[in-house]
């Protein structure tokens, strides 16, 4: 035994047993492209998935202990499981809602699956990251296959232009990205977080090294879809198919937040008041570009495609303050995120099968509380949860930036997001009164599956639970930040 | 100052804001004519409860009695803690004496039923929670939360400018209580930093011991959340037109409760939170006081739509019970409270004036009307005691208020007692003018309307049960004031202790 273990350790195997997830999710994938090449089984291709996700789900929520492995290229720790997690379910929910969604549209199916798979697949590698290599595998993996899925509707001019924007803009980022990456190598002679943390100290950088940071982060703000590198961001989700755009606007965002944070507090700790300035400055421009062009949107799908750069404002503001409490209220807002974000982007998939395919314009929502009223009264949650108005858990998100911001005494940005809430009431608010006070123009019931109002039901659940009893997630991110915190020595 | 606490051996407070989200909850899955009972009857049970405690409650020592506290959210110090005193208590049974009316006066409601009774409930909850809570965060769940049903209520119940109120109303008071939240946070903070505790309870922040510049700061970032609340003047704006389109029931609880939480806001957290800066803004305070009280009254004459002048004259009477609480003494601070009391039954009592007056003659235009006493002489009597309540007549429920809150202002400032007293008489003529032309002027009707309201039927059984809570306790305090000031002396001694001593 011993002699093999001498071996295998001396060839340097890896540990595979923290990576079943990932396997998992790779296996699905293939068989997921298998079924599709070879009987086109709809039914086996979202049972499939559906099992894989939830076994690869079951499987990270096992897994106790935690390793570097692939000769420290890549890290599962509490961190990367915990948002491993998340993304599964993400996509689980997603998943859930797919099929009718395609059916009614007539388009490919099995194609949407495994791309799916493979997108998810590369943000497990993101948040999982332990080197800028794997980060940008990660990253490369998940844009490039949500490229192609962006632009599933071939027929469609939107969605073909939105693909494309994304595609050329998102490539643009991947090349800063690299570039950056270079940067920092040049300066550092390492790829590794920790190397780069001990060599990458505030007063001893040059140019170089600060343009490689700064290259770095504006790469990453693009992927985050924050302003003034957003402008790819509303075309893609318009254009996208809804149920994706629901993958793109909170899976890969959230995916994002995780490497982001990850990037930033173990690569770059000793470089906080650079990044910290940065990610202030970017924050305050999402905030307000978001909030104000929302406002003028009649189309819903466009107008919560700005909602979510104003969220991504909201959310990396918390990286203004170089403290726990910061740290923590990123991860608690992003991770709850996830409940708005899929319950907003859902309703609008099940709207939208409704109405022909016609832009989810405004007007279809009037008089909706008189034909529908559960459904109507799901969004009206979503909706104040987005504009943070407790007792939703989008106001305990809010809280927590706003605690950590004042706590460090950044009140400009404070008072930012302060008025940016107010300023994002007016098209929230917009939608509850085109469901609430507006008379019906027709009678027709809004139709859904029994996956899609399960879903839509359980994220508005959750939010109001939260939004009462937020303890547990609290104590989430607490934990899952002070690994974070550990690994760099406090 | 420190705090005694008598705990609940039974977690009363929460049950009585659990019963009307439950209610809420289960009325979701029934059917509509559910509705009226069900709410009716979760109300009753609400008032039962509260007129409970109100005799239960010992006041002869100052202590939050029937209080509850739970660790919530350890992370960042929030508890759930929740209490009374009598300044509460007055508030709380006010509440679900409104709520009570506004539920029986709802029985005649017939467009989307289930959604308003809904609506009602939870903002019953939101409404008695506000009052009771003790942790800032929880205060501010409620504070907020309240927004959401009364938002619909304007929104698809109101008038046919109510889109345009009801966002006013939202986003002036979103607007307010974001700068509350600030001011609050920015406490927190402070304690962390320099003691040492997490902590959001109203207890701990209240020994905190601000210098005087941080004081001020955070006075001012909390009085404009209860500024808009109250509404002070400048920030009134939308009150007349958040009555003006609200319902009926809608205009009362606008008017009877949540007006309240404002100048709840500045007696319960800017003054013993900010001693210094409040005797700081007194001479402010006094003035914007003073002008609202004179100014709206001035605005109330000029108006010709019953709701908007009945609006208006809260603005007004609002302004007494700012400058009975910034006068810093007993009489003023009971005073204050006590007016807060008697302007949620007056205001309660004329709204419903005004909605009972719509539902016969289909108008809110003062020149449309008139005569109607004749006509129907059991609401022309009540109508007349509300009125006159709210213009402060000897005898019942509003000159006790304003007399103390007049008193206590005389005693520190002659100059604002004075002005404000001559307000009074406009007052009493903008009320007196109201219900003259409504009411009376029998000679100057073309026939047409005679015949008309020869058809109009008095009130009915519903109108006149809504009515009555409301008259009798215009009658009780204003007879027999004694009860409910030895109710709230202890509790008034204890928020001014920072001033007065003891």
């Amino acid at each position: 035994m011993s002699v093999l273990y001498e071996i295998v350790a001396g060839l340097g195997i890896p540990n595979f047993g923290v990576l079943i997830p990932e396997i998992i999710i790779l296996l699905t994938a293939f068989v997921v492209f298998g079924i599709e090449l070879f009987t086109k089984s709809r039914f086996w291709i979202t049972t499939a998935t559906t099992v894989g996700l939830l076994l690869a789900a079951f499987v990270s929520t096992q897994i106790e202990t935690g390793d570097i492995t692939f000769y420290g290229l890549y890290i599962v720790d509490t961190f990367s499981l915990t948002f491993k997690t998340f993304l599964i379910l993400t996509t689980l929910f997603v998943v859930a809602i797919l099929r009718p969604y395609l059916e009614a549209k007539n388009t490919y199916y099995g194609e949407y699956y495994y791309l799916i798979l493979f997108s998810l697949l590369g943000m497990m590698i993101m948040v999982s990251s332990a080197s800028l290599i794997t980060f940008y595998v990660g990253i490369e993996l998940a844009s490039i296959s949500i490229y192609i899925l962006a632009g599933m509707f071939k027929r469609d001019y939107l969605s073909k232009e939105g693909a494309f924007k994304y595609l050329i803009i998102g490539g643009t980022g991947t090349a800063l990205i690299s570039y950056g990456i270079a940067l920092i190598y040049g300066k550092t002679g390492s790829f590794d977080f920790r190397a780069i943390a001990e060599t990458f100290v505030e007063n001893n950088l040059d140019v170089g090294a600060i343009g490689g940071l700064i290259i770095l982060i504006i790469g990453l703000a693009l992927k985050a879809s924050s302003v003034p590198f957003h402008f790819w961001t509303p075309d893609a989700y318009q254009g996208a198919p809804t149920p994706i755009t629901a993958f793109m606007a909170v899976a890969a965002k959230i995916a994002t937040f995780a490497v982001i944070l990850r990037v930033m507090v173990e690569a770059f700790p000793f470089a906080f008041e650079t990044w910290n300035l940065a990610w202030a400055l970017l924050a305050a421009a999402s905030m307000i570009v978001g909030n104000f062009v929302a406002l003028r949107q009649d189309n819903v799908k466009r107008m919560l495609a700005y909602s979510s750069i104003a969220h991504s404002g909201y959310i990396l503001a918390a990286l203004a303050a170089p403290t726990e409490i910061a740290f923590t209220a990123l991860v608690f807002y992003s991770i709850v995120y996830i409940f708005m974000g899929l319950g907003g982007f859902i309703f609008l998939s099940m709207m939208e099968r409704q109405y022909g395919w016609r832009d989810s314009h405004i007007n279809d929502f009037k008089g909706l509380a008189q034909r529908s009223p559960l459904v109507a009264l799901l969004m009206l949650i979503y909706m104040f949860s987005m504009l943070g108005i407790p007792p939703t858990v989008g106001f305990f998100g809010k809280l927590g930036v706003f605690v950590a911001l004042i706590g460090s005494d950044i009140w400009w940005l404070a008072v930012v997001l302060v008025v940016m809430s107010i300023v994002s009431a007016g098209y929230y608010l917009r939608v509850v009164i085109y469901m609430y006070m507006y008379e019906p123009t027709t009678k027709a019931k809004v139709n859904y599956t029994f996956g899609e109002i399960a879903t839509l039901i359980l994220m508005a659940g959750f939010i109001l639970y939260l939004g009462i009893y937020s303890t547990d997630f609290w104590e989430i991110s607490r934990i899952v930040v002070e690994m974070l915190m550990q690994s760099i020595g406090g | 100052m420190t705090v005694e606490f008598i705990n609940a051996t039974f977690p009363l407070i929460t049950i009585t804001i659990l019963i009307p989200i439950v209610a809420a909850g289960i009325l979701f899955f029934m059917s509509e004519k559910h509705a009226k009972p069900v709410s009716i009857i979760t109300s009753l049970v609400v008032f039962v409860i509260t007129t409970y405690m109100l005799f239960v409650y010992d006041y002869n020592t100052y202590a939050i009695q029937f209080y509850e506290k739970y660790t919530w959210i350890p992370f960042l110090g929030i508890s759930y803690e929740v209490g009374v005193d009598a300044l509460s208590l007055t508030m709380v049974w006010l509440t679900a004496v409104s709520f009570l009316v506004a539920f029986i006066w709802s029985t005649n409601i017939e467009k989307r039923i289930k959604e308003y009774f809904i609506a009602f409930l939870i903002l019953e909850a939101a409404c008695i929670g506000v009052f009771v809570s003790w942790d800032m965060v929880w205060f501010y769940i409620f504070w907020e939360a309240m927004l959401i049903p009364m938002f619909l209520i304007i929104g698809v119940w109101g008038y046919a400018e109510r889109i345009y109120a009801a966002t006013k109303f939202f986003i002036y008071t979103f607007f307010g209580s974001l700068f509350l939240l600030i001011g609050v946070i920015g406490m927190y903070i402070y304690q962390y930093v320099e003691k040492g505790v997490l902590s959001t309870s109203y207890f701990d922040l209240v020994n905190l011991g601000l210098p005087f510049k941080l004081e001020i700061i955070f006075f001012l970032l909390l009085a404009l959340g209860f500024a808009i609340k109250v509404p002070m003047w400048p920030f009134h704006t939308w009150l007349p037109a958040a009555h003006v389109q609200a319902p009926t029931a809608g205009s009362v609880i606008l008017a009877a409760v949540l007006l309240k939480m404002g100048t709840y806001g500045f007696v319960r957290f800017s003054l013993p939170w900010f001693p210094e800066a409040s005797k700081y803004f007194v001479p402010v305070m006094f003035t914007l006081g003073v002008i609202a009280i004179i100014y709206t009254a001035m605005m109330a004459i000029a108006q010709t739509h019953i709701k908007r002048l009945i609006a208006y004259s809260s603005v007004s009477h609002m302004g007494f019970v700012t400058i009975g609480t910034f006068a810093l003494n007993m009489e003023g601070m009971n005073g204050a409270i006590i007016t807060m009391l008697s302007h949620g039954f007056t205001s309660a009592a004329l709204f419903l004036a005004a909605g009972f007056i719509y539902e016969r003659v289909h108008s809110y235009d003062i020149k449309d009307l008139g005569g109607l006493a004749r006509f129907m002489p059991v609401f022309a009597t009540l109508f007349m005691i509300s009125a006159m309540a709210s213009a402060g007549l000897p005898g019942l429920s509003g000159f006790v208020g304003e007399f103390l809150a007049l008193y206590g202002t005389f005693k520190v400032s002659v100059l604002t007692a004075v002005l404000a007293g001559l307000s009074l008489v406009v007052g009493a003529g903008y009320t007196l003018w109201l219900y003259h032309k409504a009411m009376f002027k029998e000679s100057e009707l073309p026939p047409e309307k005679i015949e008309k309201w020869e058809k109009l039927k008095d009130m009915n059984t519903v109108e006149l049960l809504s009515f009555l809570p409301l008259v009798i306790m215009m009658f009780v305090i204003g007879l027999y004031p004694k009860w409910w000031i030895e109710l709230i002396q202890t509790t008034s001694a204890a928020i001014l202790s920072k001033f007065i001593g003891g």
